[in-house]
């Protein structure tokens, strides 16, 4: 007894000691983090941390609103307050996926402690407390049997309702999500690990598995953990599954390779033949060049595959989207996106239009190292283009002269093919490299880097012509053959330099014998 | 150690020692130079590090032969490895080898590799005397920020802060480094106005110039074709355009360049 009565009158000589020592040192953080906050910080999240801040609306999700202490990346139970090195490490690592930048390169750390003391100001919630996390143990070794289980579970806890049966956010409760502030908010698409807001490990998804993703729909499976619903380890096995839904952020590599087939062509989109060429990634981001400007595009990227035969090339591009539009059931996203998304550049539509895919090359070979503008081309230097929608599923081929100025030819030459399925679009084309007519469409050349830009558009999602999302310049490149010089050369290389060094070796002997 | 000792003090070995320091410090050194002095870098590219070493040998083989006993110790191992009956398993290993080598070099040389179509521009192109904004003519050189002569400063700054937050934003990032969120699906990428060769080096009027025509508006050596920057005048009003070039100074903690006391400065370009 006495000795807990000890401990107790030290805890409290403790608490004391360290209010009198920490208390002035807190309100010095203070002030200097509501400097590092006012200057870095509260152009989105707002002065009064209520993530208003000017830029609000110029991005999707929102800023954080600070005042209610809910945090989606955390190490604590749902529903609790972050520790402060949760708080830490987003502000350090920033978040994938959303607007919010790691700050490490821009400021020290002295500065982001400060700043994550001001932020925990706004809340009175935290007053007082002393968050403690979970304790998450290890992740069980990775198996086959591990993966089925995974996906088992996946489908068993109901992941697929938001996320899709192919993981890629397309489950039928998708179009209605809703954050905590009831803005609309976008079911994770699995297959893009790079944005998954709190990283993309095995152990980082097992967190969010168990701590939920708090003020997002995303909940917590702690308590079907506690509940005996499932084992920690099956949960584990579900984090590895979702895990291996997801590439590794793909390398961005300017030049699209089109490998010469000898044999046929694949002949539509789910060929299996295409999976023995790489895909390239294309990143796509939001066109806030021209007016009106979309600043929340929900195509990220695309995977291009390309392969020719001598005759024809054939392009095939997908993407993930999570609807077929127009779809009834994202009638209530579009409303919502429209109105959560700035109209500084006029209404965002809210009705939908089909989905979108533009592929761009320069009408006319560049000449020098001068292209077409990469928005669609201008009047001086047109391009010519693939345009597809999917309502009606057509491609128009013409010209254009700039994005949204496009006139279709009268004859089309490309044939198409589309599959939608599981959140994904899958569009092909096919072209003879020669073309018909060459005042209206440029040949593609083997063995020669032709420039090639996209536009992609989700016709749910408040995008169309303008609204959507582009691409810079990349490069496609039909192979050639490999010439016979590139086995000849060295060889020949070899035999010189043999002959050559036999040469010094025997003439250094003969007059060695000669002196 | 006496082995190593001597071989040190052998100048075919010291040769060899130099030309292998010399690719130590070009190959991993050099880049680690510009950074102490705030600039980004980069390894020294390939055709670069080829002359580098050209450079190197010539100064070895010059120190070697600078007198005939150095020169005939220099020879002496070149020539045992070609002579001596000894050396022979040496001499073949080598008559094998380097030919093995050249070949394979010739071999990457001669693969059929894809690179993209190059990609130039200027930095920072000459800007022009004149331009018009919104239909206005604008006489540029010579031109300050009005705003510094006028009005709160403060406030002007706020005003620069809400038109960054709401425009420049996703490419220039929150940090002001070209990382904003959109800034890797362009090329070139967005500038980084925490660079020392951007807007540090530049007039007020030069940058209110670049953001007023944006892309669209740069001369034919800036490759209008490939920016990405918007011509802000279609969306902003010149005190909108002059705020954010006071918020741009005031957050990234540089100075503008000014005009010399003449009017009839250098300008912005380098």
């Amino acid at each position: 007894m006495s000795r807990r009565r000890v401990g107790v009158a030290l805890l409290a000589l403790a608490w004391s000691v360290s209010l009198a020592v920490l208390g002035p040192l807190q309100a010095q953080d203070l002030t200097r983090g509501k400097a590092v906050y006012d200057r870095w910080c509260a152009g989105c999240h707002g002065e009064t941390g209520a993530g208003d801040g000017e830029a609000m609306t110029y991005m999707l999700p929102r800023p954080r609103d600070f005042r209610r202490a809910v945090y989606q990346v955390r190490t604590t139970a749902t529903g609790g307050l972050p520790t402060d090195a949760d708080l830490m490490r987003v502000v350090d690592e920033g978040m994938p996926g959303t607007t919010m930048p790691g700050w490490r390169t821009r400021l020290s750390e002295a500065e982001r402690r400060d700043v994550v003391a001001h932020i925990k100001s706004f809340s009175r919630f935290f007053e007082g407390e002393n968050p403690t996390p979970l304790a998450f143990g290890k992740a069980p070794r990775l198996t086959a049997e591990g993966l089925v289980e995974g996906e088992r579970w996946y489908r068993e806890l109901e992941c697929f309702k938001c996320h899709g049966d192919a993981g890629r956010g397309d489950g039928p409760s998708a179009p209605t999500l809703t954050d905590d502030w009831n803005q609309p908010i976008r079911a994770a698409d699995l297959t893009r690990g790079w944005n998954f807001n709190g990283g993309a490990s095995v152990e980082q998804i097992y967190r969010r598995l168990r701590t939920g993703l708090d003020g997002t729909p995303m909940p917590s499976f702690s308590d079907a953990v506690e509940g005996e619903i499932l084992t920690e380890e099956q949960l584990w096995r579900v984090a590895q599954w979702v895990h291996s839904l997801s590439p590794e952020r793909p390398p961005v590599r300017e030049v699209i390779r089109a490998p010469r087939l000898d044999g046929a062509l694949p002949s539509g989109p789910e060929d299996s033949a295409w999976a023995a060429i790489p895909p390239a990634w294309v990143p796509l981001v939001g066109q806030i060049v021209i007016k009106p400007r979309w600043f929340a595009p929900r195509v990220d990227g695309l995977w291009v595959r390309a392969a020719h035969d001598g005759q024809t090339l054939a392009v095939l591009v997908a993407w993930s989207d999570p609807s077929r539009s127009p779809d009834a059931t994202w009638q209530e996203w579009i409303d919502g996106v429209a109105g959560a998304m700035t109209d500084a550049d006029g209404p965002v539509p809210t009705t939908q239009g089909p989905d979108r895919l533009h592929v761009q090359v320069p009408l006319r070979p560049p000449e020098g190292l001068e292209r077409p503008y990469f928005l669609g081309g201008d009047p001086r230097r047109p391009t010519y283009q693939w345009q597809w929608t999917s309502a009606p599923d057509a491609v128009r081929e013409g010209r254009g002269t700039g994005l949204g100025a496009f006139t279709a030819s009268a004859t089309t030459t490309v044939q198409h093919a589309a599959v939608f399925a599981d959140g994904e679009w899958r569009v092909q084309f096919a072209r003879a490299l020669a073309p018909a007519d060459t005042a209206a469409a440029p040949a593609f050349p083997v063995g020669e880097a032709v420039p090639m830009a996209f536009y992609a558009a989700d016709g749910s999602d408040g995008e169309d012509e303008r609204r959507g999302a582009v691409s810079a310049w990349y490069a496609i490149y039909l192979d050639v053959p490999t010439p016979p010089r590139v086995y000849v050369a060295p060889v020949l290389a070899v035999l010189v330099t043999a002959g050559l060094g036999g040469l010094v070796v025997v003439r250094a002997q003969r007059r060695a014998r000669s002196t | 150690m006496s082995r190593v000792r001597d071989a040190l003090r052998h100048p075919f070995w010291q040769a060899v020692l130099l030309l292998v320091a010399a690719w130590l410090v070009f190959r991993f050194g050099i880049q680690y130079v510009p950074p102490l002095f705030g600039v980004r870098s980069a390894p020294v590219p390939q055709s670069v590090m080829l002359q580098y070493m050209l450079t190197a040998l010539v100064g070895v083989l010059l120190y070697v032969s600078d007198n005939e006993a150095r020169w005939r110790r220099f020879k002496e191992p070149i020539t045992a490895t070609l002579v001596d009956p000894g050396k022979r398993r040496l001499r073949v290993a080598l008559l094998v080898l380097v030919p093995a080598l050249v070949g394979f070099m010739t071999y990457r040389q001669a693969r059929p590799s894809v690179s993209a179509p190059i990609q130039l521009r200027s930095i920072h192109p000459a800007p022009p005397g004149e331009i018009t904004f919104r239909g206005q003519s604008m006489r540029l050189t010579g031109l300050e920020n009005p705003l510094r002569s006028g009005g709160a400063l403060e406030e002007h700054v706020r005003e620069g802060r809400r038109v960054y937050y709401q425009n420049c934003l996703p490419c220039h990032g929150d940090r002001l480094d070209g990382e904003g969120h959109f800034g890797h699906g362009f090329s070139p990428t967005p500038l980084s106005f925490t660079d020392p060769g951007t807007i540090a080096q530049l007039t007020e009027s030069f940058v209110f110039w670049r953001i007023a025509k944006g892309g669209p508006g740069l001369p034919r050596e800036g490759a209008p074709w490939n920016s990405a920057m918007p011509a802000w005048e279609d969306f902003l009003t010149a005190d909108e355009v002059w705020a954010v070039v006071v918020f741009l100074y005031e957050q990234s903690g540089w100075q503008p360049r000014r005009w010399e006391a003449g009017g009839e400065g250098e300008g912005g370009h380098e």
